[in-house]
């Protein structure tokens, strides 16, 4: 066990936390900030943060130095996404590209797609949305019908995608399309990349239990897409597919170990302020939500620690799943506890505004579904891990 | 960044698991379970554990021992757990462990070199009758001439044992005076005594238990001389504690992997309704559940032993982090090693019970979830500014 990190990824921490020192405006520090923000305004705000954050060198922090990167280590990478959070840092607006389209694209992308794609998303120039899931494919992606016929050298592409996070904002989106006509499956699927603004792309959002609307639907009527704009290969969406979702964000753990800690303190001082922090019961709820976080967090360090070392995590980013996403919903579930009756209410008193952590814990019951159910990473752990026989 | 255990420390791991194999497999577990006569105590795998250095695994080089640290003493727990192994292991861990680091050096050399080698047996004697792992849980007091008097309950095979180190109140703290001048700090009004076996005013009576994977006695002692670990205070016995609630954590653990992967393997063979019984989602599912839930186990009590070993800012949240996730993952994959077995999980014959049984006694021992967790909460909720 050795638990620190070596002294080029702490002089980096240093650099970062010096520009983020300067860098974050004071009112953005304050719990709750966002929740103040409309959406539109909050979208540019961090879109224009993020792209000034890029121009200053902290971007692509693990990705080779010839794609703009940084070519620093997944340690650093960590150390990056962990101090975000810390300075209370806007979230990412461009994190499906950044995460999984450019790695994929580095992996097997064109020369001329390398060029096209990964600079301008880095500045935040354009910003992709991921057209995976549709109404009838949810959990099971392989059922997915959205088709592109071939006519001349162009798809013309039908269909409907859902759960599109910033549908209505995104500049383009990678998306599964069955390009084989009378396929089925995993066959026949390539893996098209489409501009938002073109004729017969429609948004529409989807409005969310939380009441805000990040997500959207995406419908496609006869869209014309040249088929140079595929990525992967024609017919081999599928694998790129896998591929793309094989980028995990291996040791994300770290900073979504550092952000539910920040919420964890929140709530406690809403429990102080209702004068429920000394209820014997809640305490013991408390501090069995704080170990799960701090498993999570050994976890991450483990995850990173294989990273590192260029291990496969295979079935092991279903355990990390599993547990980050139960963690922080249940202790979205302990707030709701110890609210008592004033879980009704946004503002049970005039100091206590709780519309930004009745938000969180209405989004933590979307982290169980999306990325892979509960149930889906269940069945892989049984199956991969255990060695349990398939189901029929 | 590096959270794993090393090469050397997975080795050690393999050649545990080994001899454990080789040498008490659940056959000899159950001879030792069923002799309910006997003192439960297998001498035969003691000298060859011995001879390993395993008893000594914490104890320094000077002294004969391996000088390693509780990460690597909670590798040798593990295995104990995953094979349920009868024997004082962690009580000599522990009591080597007290000697090491509050005993004078006359002590040490005495102890600790009989102790590796399996030639002394010891064990810790640290609550009484109905009390917890603390200060308040103690019933035996020390006099100023070291004689001990009251009661000690549950000590792990003090009828075995040559040497106990008992934990005892001080209604005057030796060495504390107006000026609080001896460096103890805080700790006055608690000692640790080295006790021999044989002395006047010392009684030991087996109590039954449920655990038969392990032998439990009660101490009674009247006017018993007892040498003092002259660096032991209240501190000492906090740390003997966590140390404690990690090698029980480590044991459950052990216990609860070893229950998951019985299961798994009895239910991927089992077949009802023309199908293996695990290919069914609401087994399947229940035991993904809990290869999370140990695997964060496995992960806590890692990071708790290193965090002991480098004296780390929060080593005390690491400690009742892992006591209490280890408690859980254990008592739940134990339930559901008997559940999962269906009739047979329910009877003598079959093995269930010992693992069952054995995270029954360690989930209790060194701290329950109660007393972990609100420890947990007074290092997290009332720490919040």
């Amino acid at each position: 066990m050795d638990l620190s990190y070596p002294p080029e990824a702490e002089e980096f921490r240093a650099e970062l936390c010096t520009w983020l020192a300067a860098n974050i405006p004071a009112a953005w520090t304050v719990p709750g900030f966002w929740a103040t923000v409309g959406e539109d305004e909050a979208f540019d705000l961090r879109r224009d943060w993020e792209r000034r954050k890029a121009l200053a060198g902290f971007a692509g922090i693990d990705w080779p130095v010839e794609y703009g990167g940084r070519g620093g280590t997944p340690a650093m990478r960590a150390i990056h996404d962990s101090e975000l959070v810390r300075a209370h840092a806007p979230r990412s607006v461009n994190s499906l590209g950044l995460v999984f389209l450019a790695p994929t694209v580095m992996a097997v992308g064109t020369p001329r797609q390398k060029v096209e794609i990964i600079g301008p998303m880095l500045r935040n120039e354009v910003i992709w949305c991921q057209g995976f899931s549709e109404p009838g494919a949810g959990s099971d992606l392989a059922a997915l019908r959205t088709h592109g016929v071939l006519d001349g050298d162009e798809y013309v592409v039908n269909g409907q995608k859902v759960w599109t996070t910033f549908a209505g904002r995104g500049d383009r989106i990678f998306t599964m399309v069955r390009t084989e006509p009378g396929s089925s499956r995993h066959r026949g699927l390539s893996l098209l990349l489409i501009d938002m603004g073109v004729p017969g792309a429609q948004v529409r959002p989807i409005r969310q239990m939380s009441g805000v609307s990040e997500f959207g639907e995406v419908f496609f009527t006869d869209v014309r897409v040249p088929a140079s704009q595929c990525l992967g290969g024609i017919g081999n969406g599928w694998a790129t597919a896998m591929l793309l979702l094989s980028f995990e964000r291996g040791a994300a753990g770290i900073s979504q170990y550092t952000a539910y800690v920040q919420a964890y303190d929140e709530i406690v001082r809403v429990a102080r302020a209702l004068g429920r922090d000394g209820d014997p019961v809640l305490r013991q709820e408390l501090a069995r939500r704080r170990v799960e976080l701090e498993c999570l967090h050994y976890q991450a360090m483990h995850v990173l620690t294989e990273v590192e070392r260029g291990h496969d995590l295979g079935a092991a980013s279903s355990v990390t799943k599993l547990q980050w996403s139960q963690a922080y919903q249940g202790l979205f579930e302990t707030f709701d506890e110890l609210l008592g009756a004033e879980v009704a209410l946004l503002r049970p008193t005039v100091d206590l505004d709780l519309t930004a952590l009745r938000q969180e814990s209405f989004w933590t019951r979307s982290v169980t579904i999306w990325g892979g159910s509960s149930q889906v990473q269940r069945t892989i752990v049984a199956e991969r891990v255990l060695g349990l026989p398939r189901g029929s | 960044m590096y959270f794993a255990l090393t090469d050397e420390q997975r080795a050690l791991a393999e050649t545990v698991r080994a001899l454990l194999a080789d040498r008490f497999d659940l056959r000899a577990v159950r001879a030792v379970v069923d002799d309910e006569r006997g003192d439960g105590h297998p001498a035969d795998l003691w000298r060859a554990i011995g001879e390993q250095g395993w008893l000594s695994v914490c104890v320094p080089q000077e002294h004969g021992g391996l000088g390693l640290g509780l990460l690597d003493a909670q590798v040798i727990a593990r295995e104990f757990g995953a094979g349920v192994v009868p024997g004082p292991w962690a009580a000599t861990v522990l009591a080597g462990a007290a000697v090491r680091r509050d005993g004078s050096p006359e002590q040490a050399a005495a102890v600790l070199g009989p102790l590796g080698v399996g030639e002394l047996v010891s064990t810790v004697a640290l609550r009484g009758p109905g009390g917890g792992f603390g200060p308040g849980g103690i019933a035996v007091r020390a006099d100023a001439a070291g004689r001990l008097d009251g009661a000690a309950s549950g000590v792990e095979y003090a009828h075995v044992a040559d040497v106990i180190v008992v934990a005892a109140t001080e209604p005057n703290p030796p060495g504390v005076d107006a000026g609080g001048g001896s460096g103890r700090g805080s700790g006055g009004g608690v000692g640790l005594y080295l006790l021999e076996r044989g002395e006047a005013g010392v009684r030991i009576e087996r109590q039954a238990g449920i655990d038969g994977t392990t032998r439990l006695a009660a101490l009674t002692l009247t006017g018993a001389p007892a040498a003092r670990l002259p660096g032991s205070d209240a501190a000492a016995l906090a740390d003997l504690l966590r140390r404690g609630a990690v090698l029980a954590a480590a044991d459950l653990v052990g216990v609860a992997r070893a229950a998951l992967a019985r299961t798994v393997a009895y239910d991927t063979e089992r077949v009802q309704f023309g199908r293996p019984v695990g290919s069914f989602q609401a087994l399947a599912h229940h035991l993904a559940d809990l290869h999370v839930a140990v695997t964060m186990a496995e992960h806590a009590v890692l990071y708790a032993a290193h965090a002991l070993d480098e004296n780390r800012p929060d080593a005390d949240l690491a400690v009742a982090v892992a006591k209490s996730k280890a408690n859980q993952a254990a008592g739940d994959a134990t339930a559901a090693m008997v559940q999962y077995h269906g009739g047979i999980g329910y009877t003598w014959e079959h093995d269930t019970h010992f693992f069952y049984k054995r995270a029954k006694r360690l989930i209790a021992a060194f701290g329950d979830s109660r007393q972990h967790l609100e420890q947990i909460a007074r290092l997290t909720v009332d720490t919040v500014s």
